[in-house]
């Protein structure tokens, strides 16, 4: 099982570290803020936080933007301001070239909240139905949208439940959907992927990039950062309302002298001679290993087996199987 | 039933008091919603130049003026509103108001045991009672499902989904009053309907055999039925075979002999009924036979109230007195008169002579027969010429409305002799009118009148119609408290939002007391003071019209503090709608007289004109509120 191998050698010779697939990235900028910043007041005006402080971002069109930071950094602040949900205390905040407070920029935007606050005594068509109707959908119109997304969240068994009966992962999706209702241009998505198992997760990320595709604009923010690793283009880290830092995903997260090789069927014979190589160009060979899956792959694996192939599932002490059925789906 | 002069009025001297527009419906909304705009304008500066600052607090307010007409308005679409309806209506069946209707159901199963059998008036007692239960039942649910819905949906966030879609404030407002109404027509409908059929069925009671049967002269049978419900009556059949009972607690049954000789007794008439009455204009003549306005005074009953009825014109100080109409008395055995004359007198309204009701007050200046009552007269009269009917006579029933029919053909003089008179071509002059006079055939006792004492009845109403006007009134109320209620909890919290509604809900109710006050603190009249003076007096056990006994400087600061507390509730209470008076419908129901329609209108436009008004507040607070805070 030694067939996969990864190189990571200290030079700055080879150049060969995978880019993520370029997105088609339009000039035309969707958000922007200029110079805001919000201060929360107490019922008599006493400043309470400041919890943000001169933000300066641009979101374009047809990018996935993350916005990062930890609990009280502001993420949310932001995207509240950006909704008009907030008036800022100074600065504004344009969407669409309109003041983010004007009603009108709701029909181009969709907003997954946090939580999904729904009502829980409607249920999941009678949710999607009522905020088709708040958009002056049509009757068909509305039915024909509220099929496509119960089929495109996977509610379709539970479609004529009330939500009060759902589990979290299930209002997450009814919360997917409402925001999707419009066919939006901009998503606007807090926390996504909170309350999701891990198949849910993948199925998030994979729905954000084909949003992406289609030409949308989104906008997260997480604090799940292997997420935001995953799919966004850019991110901007705020930390206690300031932004810290500002930029694209592949160019923030390279190490510029360290080269990664990932390659296939080699023997041990050949990785001996592939650090003689990398040695002889005067690099400093760090490690030759067999590379590690991450959790999540593990477990999808596990998952999409089992369906696959229903039944108990024998398990090694050794855990190999697992370790063999992860570095096979790698290589693809 | 005891009207006042604001009774009267037909919906347009209401809204524009022809001669006294100062006075006028129409003013005073206009005041009141202008007033609303300027402060709203004001408050929103103050607060919006506090935060951002002079010039950026100007632009906040302008912006939010202009997005109301430019965008939010003409933005406003039917089917958000609509949906937004249907939410708050699923949110309150959902959350289980409905079972209010059970509990009223309840409410009357077990009033059936309370409401007393041997009152002389049960159809007063059970229309009253249903119509007063649903009053408050509804007024209090439309209080909470109105106040709480709107801090709920802000404090769990549900409104985040709500408003981040492109929905107008315009229609959130809209949705929440226009769902909860609906919430509350649909509880009304199953109540009125119960309760309709509660008094119905309530009354509804059969005598089966009758008693003492004697045949008197010419064939007539005269009888008694048998003791059901705590009553009995005594009746009379005509030799023809038909009959009807005496009129007991408000009802009197038909009696007929049939061939074989048994007695069929039918269901009870005349208890739920709908008079319409026709008033006539009122004068009196005083004991020499002159011109009086108002009859003589037998006490202080119009001291107070009836301010209501003068609109801006109170509230500014410039009408001042009491506007409450007293009873005129007429002194018997003097030429003392009230003469009433009635327009539309037409035999095609009046075909079988003048059905009039009579419900007059008695003022005994010595004891007399206590037994037989006071007798008055009554004497038909040609408005212009001397022509008139013998006066007929009649004993005073103090207490309920007695129903009379004045015949058509009726002996008289023309001022030269006697003979049988035509009312239709006799009595009327050209102008439809006629004249009733009332007279007091007993020396020195006095009988009351006023202008609604007594009235023609060309016609009447079933009393289903009426009732349903009757929970109209509720109903109007209802949407009045709603949109309150949805006011208040665009800027208060749940609780708060109710309790601010409950408030003004109660001082609508007591908006004459606090007039009352006002007056005699303008007027200097000494009648307790206001709410501090009457603290201290309470405090210190003094009567209510000695001198308040505490040092010059403290009775100063004391009478200053208090006219500044009166003055700021008369101004909330002249804002706030006239909810004694919708309540008092449900008394024209009781006393089965029909609801005038112009009543109904009014009513209805008022409760259009503050919905109008809350609906504007709560546009510019929504408006102006950051939901996230």
């Amino acid at each position: 099982m030694a067939n996969d191998a990864t190189v990571v050698a200290d030079s700055a010779g080879i150049q060969s570290s995978p880019t993520p697939a370029s997105p088609a990235v339009g000039s035309g900028v969707v958000i922007e803020t200029r110079n805001l910043s919000k201060i929360y007041r107490d019922f008599w005006g006493r400043k309470k936080v400041h919890a943000l402080k001169s933000l300066d971002i641009e979101v374009r069109q047809g990018e996935i933007f993350g916005l990062l930071g930890p609990n009280g950094s502001g993420k949310s602040t932001t995207i509240k301001l950006i909704l008009g949900l907030l008036f800022p205390t100074s600065g504004r905040v344009l969407v669409f070239d309109k003041d983010a407070t004007e009603t009108q920029k709701n029909e181009r935007i969709g907003y997954l909240p946090e939580e999904s606050y729904l009502y829980k005594f409607l249920t999941a068509e009678e949710t999607l139905d009522f905020y088709g109707r708040l958009f002056d959908m049509s009757g068909a119109e509305r039915k024909k949208r509220v099929d496509e997304l119960i089929q495109l969240v996977g509610l379709q068994g539970a479609r004529h439940r009330q939500l009060r009966e759902y589990s979290k992962g299930m209002t997450r999706r009814v919360g997917l959907a409402q925001a999707l209702i419009n066919n939006p241009d901009l998503i606007l998505l807090d926390e996504p992927t909170t309350g999701l198992d891990p198949i849910g997760s993948r199925e998030m990320k994979d729905l954000i990039l084909s949003l992406r595709d289609q030409g949308k604009t989104v906008l997260l923010c997480s604090h799940q950062l292997a997420d935001v690793q995953d799919v966004c283009d850019r991110v901007a880290i705020l930390h206690q309302g300031e932004l810290k830092e500002l930029g694209r995903v592949s160019d923030l997260l390279k190490v510029q002298d360290v080269t990664e090789v990932h390659a296939r069927g080699l023997s041990e014979d050949a990785k001996i001679e592939i650090a003689e190589v990398i040695r002889r160009h005067g690099g400093t060979v760090e490690s030759i290993d067999n590379p590690t899956a991450t959790m999540e792959d593990l477990f999808l694996n596990i998952v999409r087996e089992s369906e696959a192939r229903p039944g108990a599932r024998r398990v090694s002490s050794t855990g190999e199987s697992a370790a063999g059925n992860t570095g096979s789906s790698e290589g693809a | 039933m005891f009207l006042q002069p604001d009774d009267f009025w037909s919906f347009k001297e209401w809204l524009l008091r022809p001669n006294a527009f100062l006075e006028s419906a129409l003013l005073q909304g206009i005041v009141l919603i202008v007033l609303a705009i300027v402060l709203g304008l004001i408050v929103g500066y103050i607060i919006s130049s506090a935060r951002y600052g002079p010039g950026e607090g100007f632009y906040a307010v302008a912006r939010a003026t202009r997005d109301l007409l430019r965008f939010d308005l003409p933005g406003t679409s039917f089917r958000r509103v609509m949906a937004l309806a249907r939410l708050a209506f699923k949110e309150a069946i959902r959350r289980k108001v409905l079972f209010v209707v059970g509990l009223f159901v309840v409410v009357l199963l077990l009033a059936g045991w309370y409401l007393n059998p041997e009152s002389d008036d049960p159809a007063r007692l059970y229309i009253s009672f249903v119509l007063t239960a649903t009053n408050y039942l509804i007024l209090a649910l439309a209080l909470f499902i109105s106040a709480f819905s709107l801090p709920a949906d802000i404090k769990n966030r549900t409104i985040y989904t709500i408003v981040t879609k492109p929905v107008r404030a315009t229609e959130i407002v809209l949705g929440r009053m226009i769902g909860f109404i609906g919430v509350g027509t649909l509880m009304l409908v199953p109540m009125g309907l119960a309760s309709y059929v509660f008094v119905v069925r309530g009354l509804r009671h059969t005598h089966n055999e009758v008693a003492d049967v004697k045949e008197t002269s010419g064939g007539r049978l005269v009888g008694e039925t048998d003791y059901v419900q705590m009553h009995k009556h005594t009746f009379t059949i005509d030799s023809d075979g038909l009959g009807l009972t005496d009129i007991v607690r408000g009802h009197r049954h038909v009696v007929t002999r049939d061939s074989d000789g048994t007695f069929t007794i039918g269901p009870p008439t005349g208890a739920l009924r709908a008079r319409i009455p026709s008033y006539g204009e009122i004068e009196f003549l005083d004991r020499s036979g002159n011109v009086d306005e108002k009859g003589i005074d037998v006490g202080n009953e119009q001291l107070a109230g009836g301010y209501g009825s003068a609109g801006i014109a109170r509230f500014a100080g410039i009408v001042r007195e009491a506007r409450k109409m007293q009873h005129g008395y007429v002194e018997g055995g003097t030429l003392g008169a009230a003469i009433y004359t009635f327009d539309q007198v037409t035999p095609e309204r009046y075909p079988d002579g003048f059905p009039i009701d009579i419900s007059i007050r008695a003022y005994r200046s010595y004891k007399g027969d206590i037994e037989s009552g006071l007798r008055g007269s009554l004497t038909m009269k040609h408005p212009d010429k001397p022509i008139e009917s013998n006066p007929i006579a009649f004993v005073v029933d103090e207490y309920d409305i007695d129903e009379k029919v004045l015949p058509v053909e009726i002996e008289g003089t023309d001022g030269e002799q006697t003979r049988m008179l035509n009312a239709f071509t006799d009595l009327v002059n050209e102008q439809g009118q006629m004249q009733i006079i009332l007279k007091c055939l007993d020396r020195s006792q006095y009988l009351g009148a006023t202008k609604s004492s007594l009235y023609l009845r060309p016609s009447e109403n079933t009393f289903a119609w009426n009732m349903f006007k009757a929970y109209a009134s509720i109903w109007l109320q209802m949407a009045m408290v709603t949109a309150f209620g949805v006011m208040f909890s665009t800027f208060l919290s749940g609780p708060v939002a109710m309790v601010a509604t409950a408030a003004c809900v109660l001082l609508g109710f007591s908006a004459e007391q606090v007039y009352d006050t006002r007056h005699y603190i303008d007027v200097g009249i000494s009648r307790g003071g206001g709410p501090i003076e009457s603290m201290v007096r309470i405090l210190r056990q003094d009567a209510m019209t000695t001198e308040l006994d505490v040092d010059t400087i403290a009775a100063k600061v004391i009478k200053t503090a208090d006219a500044g507390i009166v003055y700021a509730l008369d101004a909330i209470a002249t804002s706030l709608p006239n909810l004694p008076k919708m309540v008092g419908t449900a008394e024209y129901a009781a006393s089965g007289i029909d609801i005038f329609a112009a009543l109904l209108a009014r009513h209805a436009f008022a409760t259009a004109g503050y919905c109008l008004l809350a609906f504007l507040v709560s546009y510019f607070f929504l408006k102006s509120r950051e939901i996230a805070a």
